[in-house]
């Protein structure tokens, strides 16, 4: 272990800015992922100059720093494996600015997404990948992870959205990358390499990224399927078609129990239903959109298409779908849903094959899986429920993850669509990224020579996620260790 | 029932919990400190840490275990269906039937300056005061820390150590600070919100632009129906021009404090008409949980008002 002195750290951030009681360091050792592990101390930066000042000090004792936000991510991005500092970043979190006139927003990296949003609403204007979680997700975060959600479809991810940022380095250099210009051409586009960079680049301390506009009207609708593939073809034709919905979303039968179990939303128990969204400033051609999408479902062979203009009812069934994560664990009783094989990214041709397959290998492992997500976008989800008491169970997903992701390499497919690495998903990363991880790693070591920002993560990530850490179901640490 | 036992039987809804935090947006507390152990999320953890042997409980981890304020609304919002108010209830009662001698946000009693005139123990809805040998008892497993308690004592002999900003005392300096910033000189009212009922605004993020928290500021007092007339008065005199009381329903309320603040402000509404001051610069309203559009838009009605009134002279 380091040599790391919590009294150093008081000096730079105050003491009411530390925690090193052990239940605090138990607590920030694990996120929403199946990982954990103990770091040395937690320190929450107000300030730039407290982030400089911080990893001047890690860098000098090669103390390892792992910048989080609020610990939402599902592969253990934030989880320290090799101890060390967390930089709680949540205590910087104003919003700096909102500029209509420019067409951009700078904030710190603290601010939760939805309180972006909510504040620029008065603008007329939206910040639009927000994922699922945007209730929590810290704007550091969503860029450290690429984040997007249900509207990326139209509108993008956080890599498509950041025009510049401010970092420090690891040895606490701050530096600025990119322009709040609209365009820039030249050189190579740092501040989207800090994108999906998961903290081993630099610590981000501030981002200034593009809003749109809200569009006036917006149509939600649903269309149901009783066979799972027609649905995910349907996805690939609307997609291949020209149109440019807001949203389109898969939600397989697991997932609709257990989204009308937690919301009580009344969907009907059918294989699969696609929700699709358009939106615009005008009504025909929204109305167009919608009906070349329902004449695709009906194609198809959907049924009990509906669709809705009222703010209220999309209101609804977006809250449940964005719970959906968290929902998951209710549709049995004797299983809890597990962040693994959280997401993927395939063709749009092989949506179908891809929500079969989950299916497929759950069935021989004997798990519970549902293929759901922003499907538009290219994006699919999955979750393994499972039994977290059975070690059997738990050398079940193992070898499912890695099924599902070599199923998803072999259809020209990537690891992470917005979720990220971390642990979990670094296996599967690894393979895929084979041919350039000699590169990244170079990289790495061109920001962070003496790799103390976040370790172990990304192509540094461990080949078995199983035994990497401690997970965090407690039942399962002296039989699989 | 000792050790564990009363903790196991939850092994598998804590399994449950998927940590996706959700829950904090619902919490006073961590809005308060924003630190990750005072979530529900983060109590939930340190429960499991307890159960798997990787903490060993101790005064720390007791005292944000009882450090809540009931307002169950994690428990609510909780899609993973998650018991998180009775997973809390038998953490407790194994915290102190292992001897920890918590506090957190229980209430407790000055025994030197309490009169005995009972007063705190008839009141309290959930029967958690009692008189034992000649002293009031709380008992820390029933406290709701609502706060109605500290309200109701003539000697002000009780109180919540850790108060996360809900207070009188608490509550008066951040008027203080708010009405004292040079750098909102749009400050114009105080909105004294029940914690139970609706606590809108941002999240955890700063904007010193934002529209809500530019003319008045929100402060949370757990139960409203401890507002003391004196924190209004005092609101009014650091600089308010009005002050905006948001209540539950009186038949959501569970603590018995909406008649109670409605008839308090009704008695000092009268005096301040007594003194030329407007009856509009004080209300009240019931905003039912998880309607933050009616607390949006009663604050926009009465911030119209105020601004037709000006500032008291």
């Amino acid at each position: 272990m380091n040599s790391l002195s919590i009294d150093k750290l008081r000096e730079i951030v105050g003491d009411e800015n530390i925690r090193d009681n052990k239940a605090d360091l138990y607590v920030y050792g694990s996120d929403a992922s199946v990982h954990e592990a103990m770091p040395q101390v937690i320190v929450r930066p107000l300030n730039i100059e407290h982030v400089q000042a911080i990893m001047r000090y890690a860098n000098s004792e090669r103390i390892p720093v792992i910048p989080r936000g609020s610990g939402s991510g599902m592969c253990g991005q934030v989880v320290p494996v090799m101890g060390g500092i967390i930089l709680d970043m949540r205590g910087m979190n104003r919003i700096l600015e909102i500029n209509p006139q420019d067409g951009y927003c700078r904030v710190e990296p603290g601010v939760v997404d939805d309180d972006l949003n909510r504040a620029l609403k008065p603008y007329g204007v939206f910040y639009p990948p927000t994922p699922a979680s945007s209730v929590i997700a810290t704007i550091g975060g969503e860029i450290a992870n690429n984040a997007s959600g249900g509207r990326s479809v139209k509108y993008g991810a956080a890599r498509d959205a950041i025009l510049a940022v401010k970092v420090v380095m690891a040895n606490g250099e701050y530096l600025s990358f990119g322009s709040t210009t609209r365009v820039s051409a030249s050189g190579y586009p740092i501040e989207r390499l800090m994108v999906g960079s998961e903290g081993t680049l630099a610590v981000i301390v501030e981002a200034a990224m593009r809003f749109v506009p809200i569009p006036k009207l917006r149509c939600l609708g649903i269309a149901k399927f009783n066979v799972l593939s027609e649905a995910g073809d349907a996805i690939a034709d609307i997609m291949g078609s020209g149109c440019q919905p807001s949203m389109l979303e898969l939600i397989d039968k697991i997932a609709i129990i257990a989204a009308n179990k937690a919301a009580k939303l009344g969907l009907p128990e059918v294989e699969a239903i696609l929700l699709f969204e358009a939106d615009g400033m005008t009504k025909d051609v929204i109305d167009a959109d919608m009906a070349r999408i329902q004449a695709i479902c009906e194609k198809h062979n959907c049924f009990g298409m509906e669709s809705s203009y009222d703010e209220k009812e999309r209101t609804r069934i977006w809250a449940a779908r964005a719970k959906l994560f968290p929902s998951l664990s209710k549709y049995d009783e004797r299983l809890a849903s597990t962040s693994l094989a959280d997401d993927m990214a395939v063709p749009f041709s092989k949506m179908a094959a891809t929500a079969d397959k989950i299916h497929e290998v759950a069935d021989k492992h004997g798990l519970v899986m549902t293929a759901y997500g922003h499907c538009g976008a290219g994006c699919m989800h999955t979750k393994i429920l499972m039994d977290t008491d059975k070690d059997f169970q738990w050398e079940a997903a193992r070898e499912a993850v890695a099924e599902i992701y070599d199923f998803v390499r072999s259809v020209g497919g990537t690891t992470s669509a917005e979720h990220g690495i971390g642990l979990s998903k670094a296996a599967a990363f690894k393979k895929e990224k084979a041919a350039s991880l000699d590169l990244m790693r170079a990289i790495k070591k061109a920001f962070d020579p003496n790799n103390i920002l976040n370790p172990g993560k990304l192509m540094d990530g461990p080949d078995d996620w199983v035994h990497a850490t401690n997970l965090r179901y407690q039942t399962t640490k002296a039989e699989i260790q | 029932m000792t050790e564990l036992t009363r903790l196991e039987k939850w092994r598998g809804a804590l399994n449950k919990c998927i940590r996706c935090g959700y829950c904090y947006e619902h919490c006073p507390i961590y809005k308060s400190t924003g630190w990750e152990i005072d979530s529900p999320r983060g109590k939930l953890v340190l429960l499991y840490g307890m159960l798997s042997g990787e903490l060993e409980p101790s005064d720390y981890i007791a005292n944000k275990i009882f450090e809540c304020f009931h307002c169950n609304r994690c428990q609510k919002a909780c899609s993973s269906g998650v018991p998180i108010q009775d997973v809390y209830n038998d953490a407790r009662a194994f915290l102190l039937e292992s001897g920890f001698d918590v506090v957190g946000t229980t209430s407790l009693t000055d025994h030197d300056v309490c009169a005995r005139c009972l007063n705190c123990v008839r009141m309290c809805k959930h029967e958690a005061r009692s008189f034992v040998d000649g002293k009031i008892v709380t008992d820390r497993l029933k406290c709701q820390s609502c706060g109605s308690c500290l309200d109701i004592c003539p000697e002000k002999g009780v109180s919540i150590r850790t108060g996360y900003g809900t207070n009188p005392n608490e509550l008066i300096d951040q008027v203080q600070s708010y009405f004292t910033d040079p750098d909102n000189p749009d400050a114009k009212a105080v909105v004294f919100t029940c914690g139970y009922s609706s606590y809108p605004g941002l999240q955890s993020s700063r904007y010193d632009k934002f529209e809500i928290s530019k003319e008045y500021k929100i402060l949370v007092t757990a139960c409203s129906g401890r507002l003391k007339s004196t924190t209004v008065l005092e609101s009014l005199e650091r600089g308010a021009w009005g002050v905006l009381i948001c209540c539950c329903p009186e038949d959501e309320c569970e603590h018995g404090g909406t008649p109670r603040v409605k008839a308090r402000m009704k008695t000092l509404t009268n005096t301040l008409e007594r003194i030329d001051i407007s009856p509009k610069r004080l209300q009240v309203v019931e905003v039912p949980q998880g309607n933050p559009k009616k607390f949006t838009d009663s604050a926009q009605v009465f911030m119209d008002e105020i601004r037709g009134l000006g500032p008291i002279v």
